[in-house]
């Protein structure tokens, strides 16, 4: 019989209380997930390492926990996040996850989408990067949210300060646009 | 009956967890975990516990034992300090009592403790040390070769004392207080018998 596994939010209070390998099971947990979302998001291996360093140094050194209804996923995503938009607006970048874009011309041209092509979607991790990168900003963040963060509807609709049903078509019109950049591609 | 079967979209997502490759590089991990542990929050132990806990290690405890040893030997060399003056000066209240209740009624008394101010040699208390000396030296047990040494030094000192009284008469004569000159004389002959004290009083006035 194995142990019932400690939440998220008990191993923060271990490590805050002194316990050092509660931090190693937390970031076990959360390292690979959190980076992809960098990843994803930043489009860049050197900005994702810097971010994704910062929100878990800040982690570390700070005394603060999640507040209120966040839980520790939405609070670690939230840092990560904020770090990310500090650093495009240090450096003069527009903030790209609040472009204006009309969400209902993009999903017009998916609606005819064979299910059939699912079976022949590309794996080939430049494709599939690619077409990451081709989705708007906003449409990928919740994707990513969604795919790596392991984040519910509501969750993201709370961390992005976004209402509930934009999530959902975001996340929505992101998956039809992917399916259809993925397959175009193994069919040409 | 709802379909359980994952729509086309949720595919996408299981495709893209499926196959999604990156990692966080190994020198960050390492990094991060170094600086996880280094900077573990410290979690103070209360008073009793780190005072329990210093008591386990063999350095405190005898560093606690060797404090321990120099605090009962301070304590017992106290209390003998305290033990000794009991009896060396307990026979002087019977030979200075009588004198002093005797010299309290009379003139002699007044003009005993009265020339400190007007002779320039002798201390104030001076008077009183006289007359304790040789108590003291009655009261010196045979053991107490140190107590001896002490009184031999303090033997000095009536010479001196003697001249001051003998010094007082004279002025008490000069003065025409003859009685309390006589009265004066005569408690000197009977502290100091074996001086020759007319000899000496005759030897200042000449002076």
């Amino acid at each position: 019989m194995s142990a019932p596994e400690s939440s998220d939010e008990s191993l923060l209070a271990r490590y805050r209380a002194g316990d050092g390998p509660a931090f190693e099971i937390l970031y076990a947990r959360h390292r690979q997930g959190l980076y992809r979302f960098l990843l994803g998001l930043s489009g860049k291996s050197e900005l994702a390492e810097e971010v994704y360093q910062d929100t878990w140094l800040s982690l570390i050194r700070s005394t603060s926990q999640p507040q209120g209804r966040a839980n520790f996923r939405t609070w670690l995503y939230q840092i990560a996040r904020n770090r990310l938009i500090d650093h495009w607006r240090k450096h003069g970048i527009h903030n790209p996850l609040h472009d204006s874009y009309d969400e209902q011309i993009h999903a017009l041209s998916d609606d005819a989408a064979d299910p059939e092509q699912l079976l022949s979607l590309s794996r080939d991790n430049q494709r599939l990067e690619a077409a990451l990168q081709n989705l708007p900003a906003d449409q990928r963040e919740v994707f990513l949210l969604r795919a790596h963060g392991d984040l519910d509807l509501s969750q993201i609709a709370t961390l992005t300060e976004t209402p509930l049903e934009t999530v959902k078509s975001r996340l929505r019109y992101a998956q039809q646009k992917l399916r259809r950049l993925l397959a175009e591609e193994v069919l040409t | 009956m709802t379909d359980a079967r994952p729509t086309p979209e949720d595919q996408v997502l299981k495709h893209y967890r499926e196959h999604a490759t990156s990692e966080p590089p190994a020198h960050l991990d390492a990094f991060l975990l170094a600086a996880a542990q280094r900077e573990v929050p410290v979690h103070k132990p209360g008073l009793w516990k780190r005072w329990v806990q210093a008591c386990q290690k063999p350095r405190w405890q005898v560093a606690f034992a060797s404090l321990v040893g120099v605090a009962l030997m301070l304590a017992l060399v106290q209390r003998t300090e305290e033990q000794l003056p009991s009896y060396d000066f307990a026979p002087a209240p019977e030979v200075s009592a009588p004198v002093a209740k005797k010299e309290a009624s009379s003139s002699v008394a007044r003009s005993l403790a009265a020339p400190a101010g007007a002779m320039s040699a002798p201390a104030p208390a001076a008077p009183m040390a006289d007359f304790a000396a040789p108590a003291q030296s009655e009261s010196i047990n045979a053991e107490m070769a140190d107590e001896a040494k002490v009184s031999k030094r303090s033997a000095i000192a009536p010479a001196k004392s003697i001249d001051n009284q003998l010094r007082e008469v004279i002025r008490l004569q000069k003065a025409g207080q003859a009685q309390a000159a006589a009265d004066l004389m005569a408690t000197l002959h009977k502290r100091f018998p074996k001086e020759n004290l007319t000899a000496r009083l005759k030897d200042l006035q000449k002076n």
